[in-house]
């Protein structure tokens, strides 16, 4: 199973300056944690201690936003593209 | 993309201060999308936060769209703006502890005076850094 992940280069700091990867696996925590092995501390930035996405992040598999297909179980078809995409927010 | 200022016509800058008045008071907030350091385009965003009165969130599916149809979001995303208004325009704690976006520069505006305030800065793990808004 490969498929492509793309980050903006608000993330590239956690991949060696990638934003666009290949990786392997049929559930999205399988997919992250592929990257993981190479870039060690992207699953961190991800997902949060329990392996769910973090709440300040967003990732969508083709046109879907992940959290509504199972979060970090959501599968993964071969082929899919997976963007990470940080939450914009912020207060006064 | 190391932005060391932001070009921002006075058209675009009215449209900020349009929305920012327009959403009082609840705070607004959008994107500037154009090339590297210049701003061609706002785009405004809803503003999702549960209480928007002093916090906002952007709409996650509108970044999602604005990524997704962009061939290179780091180059035509020039800045993420939102209004304070009651507040200075200067990065609040919260603004800094969720800045996730160290390339983009921050647009604030603050409606506590007339005409309201305007400032941009880059906000890092070095801190907040105000860069110079110019006109083209």
């Amino acid at each position: 199973m490969s498929v492509t992940v793309r980050l903006p280069g608000a993330l590239r700091d956690t991949t060696g300056g990638e934003t666009k990867l290949t990786a392997s696996g049929a559930t999205l925590r399988e997919v992250i944690a592929d990257i993981d092995r190479r870039h060690p501390g992207f699953a961190a930035r991800v997902l949060d201690p329990s392996g769910a996405i973090r709440s300040y992040v967003n990732v969508y598999i083709g046109e879907d936003d992940a959290r509504a297909r199972g979060g970090s179980n959501a599968a993964v078809p071969d082929g899919s593209e997976v963007m990470v995409i940080p939450a914009m927010a912020g207060g006064s | 993309m190391d932005r060391m200022r932001l070009v921002l016509s006075r058209k675009l800058r009215d449209e900020i201060f349009a929305h920012a008045r327009e959403s009082a008071p609840q705070e607004c907030c959008g994107l500037l999308l154009g090339e590297d350091e210049v701003a061609r385009k706002v785009l405004r965003c809803r503003n999702v936060h549960p209480t928007p009165e002093t916090r906002y969130v952007i709409d996650q599916k509108q970044v999602f769209e604005a990524f997704r149809q962009s061939r290179d979001f780091d180059r035509e995303l020039v800045a993420i703006y939102h209004s304070h208004p009651r507040s200075p325009a200067y990065p609040s704690p919260t603004d800094r502890a969720e800045a996730q976006w160290p390339e983009a520069a921050y647009v604030l505006v603050s409606l506590r005076a007339e005409p309201p305030e305007i400032y941009a800065y880059r906000i890092g793990e070095k801190g907040v850094r105000e860069i110079p808004l110019v006109d083209p």
